[in-house]
């Protein structure tokens, strides 16, 4: 159902149709699901972080970085990733991801779930799922409300596209109901359940609370419960003694927000952190050895870095020079210097892992300085000069001087404009931008990747200004598509598409190396990112 | 005393609205759409018209700016854009982080400030005296953000004595977490505040007033720390108020490099993303913090003084 390659987990009750189920299979193809919670299928699937559950021993704190503070106990209202790590722990979603290296999810509060066809999905919830204070047990009409406020015009939620064609959910008995689709959303498996907005609220506590949660959660239902919030110092979970599924391992978690890096390092090295992620400039130094007996761990990023060329504009109007431009950027010089060697090329906007994925890009990443000059050449440009904005971050500054001294080499001139980052992120209403080094962010579904870059986008986020009808259609069509293998196909012709059109170097996918102190089991996203309901001790 | 402390704090409210103001116009004038920056990429048409209506952006900036003195007069600084929460609740809930960090700095760099420079000026031209000359320069000198990066490898992670980041908990827990960050700030200023005691106090050594105590046979150290001194700190009381504004905005960067709570990183956050609410909140605060100490300085000066008094 996500979407990823190979990866497989064995289910112990099929229902229905007697086979596998594949994790890489299509929302469709994935027809019931069921799951027994303590059965040996589910302990032969254990991933990363579960041997340490059963350890749990009282009085344990983990202490983790954030890179930011939480802003929201309410899902519906959640500014990503920071406010996840703490909705993630202390309310339930019908399904999880699955900690590990590969993408795939897991069943949460669902007992059982199971694609009925391309628009209904079943659900079933467990019958040991409790709100706190008060609030009863997780029915779903809870499901039907957490849902349904999402994408109510009233709730304004800035989450609402991540539903997609969510239409409803239709209540069939106290713990059972189908989620409706208008149209077939393959994405529903990957972001809509297991992310932000499958985040399960009670119905009872919201509206008790005026339909809109703050700061403080109405009800909690997960593994942890929020003890408390000191805003821009620390967020502490403690273990729910209510709670009847797996024991969590650790007593309580104290989440830090630390905006640098390097401080976090410093925390790190001092004792005062178990677990947080490093800047790619350490890696090399935390390689030859991590203080106090941790580790290093390096996963792969879905970001994606690219130099983009802005095809309204009269400089860049011709494709010769575009390509020129393509083939004189030296990417491994980039990584080297910019990333310290710690990062891979990268192919598209489609991170290794994910269905579209491209092997190997049109322009190979080492640059092909003769073929860029005789590009140039043809092109019949001469006295080219240019401007490139970038983010004022060291890592983007440096990979701008890289491509400025590398551009400079087939007779391009190229300023660089150093940014603010609110500058910078309005460059869609900068008709002037010639050629910008962006970066952005994914969530496990190449439709977020590809969303960004159609016509519509234009001028929005699209600051290439790629119009393209093709692209277009592929990425309306490949958001219904229900098998992953044409799903792929249609993803990996529209990063051709874009290669093509001459307005892309893509560079890198980044990285996410973290370091953990040796007494724990850190339960990651393949893409480095925490599920700390599952992180264990070693 | 009474009509001059009328008119200096008549002074400092005009301050406040003028820096108010021109912090006003002038996040507005950076670059980047604040509704997009806030909201995000995912942002729907509606919901950006929505928060538009509510930030009274669609109005023009005049009239925003007489929005927001209105509240402003209300008590109302008005409300976060992520969390809903009001600017008054957030702003004043990370204020005692930052006031307890520099109140220390303060503390412990002008005590041990006085006493070298006191001790430095007792003792003129010897080499006691050219030694603190010398330890004095080297802290004025050393950039706080280095003074900051090399105690926290050297006391937070080699010998471990103290926390490297957070505010900790309880009195003492708070205390030991200050000791750092307040180290970093204060120190420019041990060597800023020891070299101008030690110059006030040779000036004030070769007083007439004080000749008259040695004639008399007043002890040395009774001459000092009786009369000398007294009068020799005057300007540390002056340059301590302005002070206080440099330390805020050492803030900035020992909150962040110390990851701490505080108004210094509220506000880089909130500038950051185009938090408009939070940064005038914050802007607000710090800038009557600023306009205060200076007041006060300068009321304990005219208090102190009676000269200053009369030459207002």
């Amino acid at each position: 159902m996500v979407p990823d390659h190979g990866a497989r987990i064995s289910v112990n009750h099929i229902k229905g149709e007697d086979y596998e189920t594949r994790m890489d299979q299509s929302p469709h193809g994935a027809a019931q699901l069921s799951d027994d919670r303590d059965g040996p299928g589910r302990t032969a699937a254990m991933p990363m972080g579960f041997g340490g559950q059963a350890m749990a021993a009282e009085g344990s704190t983990l202490r983790v970085r954030s890179y930011g503070d939480m802003s929201t106990m309410d899902p519906a209202h959640s500014n990503g990733v920071f406010d996840e790590e703490i909705h993630a722990s202390v309310y339930n979603k019908l399904i999880q991801y699955k900690p590990g290296s590969e993408w795939g999810w897991q069943l949460d509060a669902a007992s059982m779930i199971e694609q009925a066809d391309p628009t209904h999905i079943k659900f079933a919830l467990r019958d040991d799922i409790g709100f706190t204070n008060g609030h009863g047990a997780m029915t779903a009409e809870d499901v039907k409300f957490s849902f349904e406020r999402i994408i109510a015009d009233e709730t304004e939620s800035p989450n609402k596209p991540d539903m997609g064609s969510f239409s409803h959910v239709e209540v069939t008995g106290e713990r059972e109901g189908t989620i409706v689709l208008n149209e077939p959303f393959a994405p529903l498996w990957s972001i809509a359940l297991p992310y932000i907005t499958g985040n399960i609220v009670s119905k009872a506590a919201t509206e008790a609370a005026g339909g809109r949660i703050g700061t403080d959660p109405a009800a909690e239902s997960g593994p942890y419960l929020r003890a408390s919030w000191s805003p821009k110092e620390k967020t502490v979970l403690t273990r729910n003694p209510d709670w009847k599924g797996d024991a969590p391992a650790w007593d309580n978690i104290e989440i830090l927000p630390i905006d640098d890096e390097n401080t976090a390092e410093i925390a790190f090295e001092a004792g005062e952190l178990d677990f947080t992620r490093v800047s790619l400039g350490s890696v090399e130094h935390y390689r030859a050895g991590v203080p106090n007996g941790g580790t290093l761990v390096e996963n792969p990023s879905l970001f994606y870095v690219w130099l983009g060329m802005n095809l309204d504009h009269p400089k860049l109007q011709n494709p010769k020079l575009r390509q020129a431009i393509q083939h004189a950027i030296d990417v491994p010089s980039i990584l080297e210097a910019a990333y310290f060697g710690a990062v891979e090329p990268s192919t598209g906007i489609i991170a290794p892992g994910l269905a579209g994925h491209r092997q190997a890009g049109k322009v190979a990443p080492a640059a092909d300085f003769a073929r860029a000059a005789e590009l140039m050449a043809e092109s019949g440009e001469t006295n080219v000069s240019l401007t490139l904005d970038v983010l004022n971050k060291t890592t983007f500054t440096t990979t701008a001087q890289i491509i400025q001294a590398t551009l400079a080499g087939i007779g391009i001139t190229v300023e660089i404009n150093v940014l603010e980052s609110g500058a910078f992120w309005d460059s869609g209403n900068n008709e002037n931008l010639q050629l910008v080094l962006n970066r952005f962010s994914m969530t496990p579904d190449p439709t977020y990747a590809t969303a960004w870059f159609t016509t519509e986008q234009a001028g929005i986020w699209n600051w290439e200004n790629f119009r393209n009808a093709e692209f277009d259609q592929l990425h309306a069509d490949a958001a219904r598509e229900t098998d992953l293998a044409k799903r792929a196909e249609m993803y990996i012709r529209a990063q051709d598409l874009m290669e093509e059109s001459g307005a892309y170097r893509f560079i890198t996918h980044e990285a996410t190396p973290v370091v953990h102190s040796s007494g724990i089991i850190p339960a990651l996203r393949p893409d480095g990112l925490t599920l700390l309901r599952y992180f264990g001790k070693s | 005393m009474f009509i001059y402390t009328v008119k200096r704090f008549a002074l400092a409210g005009l301050i406040l609205i003028v820096a108010v103001t021109a912090m006003f116009l002038m996040i507005r004038a950076v670059p980047g759409d604040p509704v997009s920056i806030m909201l995000g990429p995912r942002a729907t048409p509606e919901l950006k018209a929505s928060l538009i209506a509510q930030m009274a952006l669609d109005q023009p900036i005049w009239k925003q700016l007489l929005i927001y003195y209105g509240g402003l007069l209300r008590g109302d600084l008005g409300i976060d854009v992520f969390s809903g929460r009001s600017v008054v609740e957030i702003v004043f809930q990370q204020l005692p982080y930052t006031l307890e960090m520099i109140t220390l700095s303060v503390l412990w760099s002008a005590a041990l400030g006085i006493a070298l420079g006191a001790y430095a000026a007792a003792h003129p031209n010897t080499m006691i005296d050219r030694i603190a000359a010398a330890v004095s320069v080297s802290f004025v000198a050393a950039p706080a953000f280095v003074v900051a990066l090399l105690a926290l490898l050297i006391f937070a992670v080699q010998l471990q004595w103290f926390p490297a980041i957070g505010a900790g908990e309880g009195f003492w827990g708070r205390l030991n977490h200050l000791v750092l960050p307040s180290f970093a700030i204060g120190l420019s200023w041990v060597g800023y505040i020891a070299r101008l005691v030690r110059a006030s106090m040779l000036e004030v050594l070769g007083e007439g007033h004080i000749r008259t105590a040695r004639a008399f046979g007043l002890s040395e150290r009774r001459i000092i720390m009786s009369y000398a001194l007294r009068i020799a700190i005057l300007p540390v009381v002056t340059v301590i108020g302005v002070g206080m504004g440099f330390l805020l905005s050492s803030a900035v960067f020992t909150e962040i490099v110390f990851a701490r709570p505080g108004i210094g990183k509220l506000v880089i956050d909130s500038i950051t993303t185009r938090n408009y609410p939070v940064v005038m909140g914050t802007v607000l605060v710090s800038t009557g913090l600023f306009v205060l100490s200076t007041a006060i300085a300068d009321l304990l000066n005219a208090l102190l003084d009676p000269r200053a008094r009369s030459a207002k």
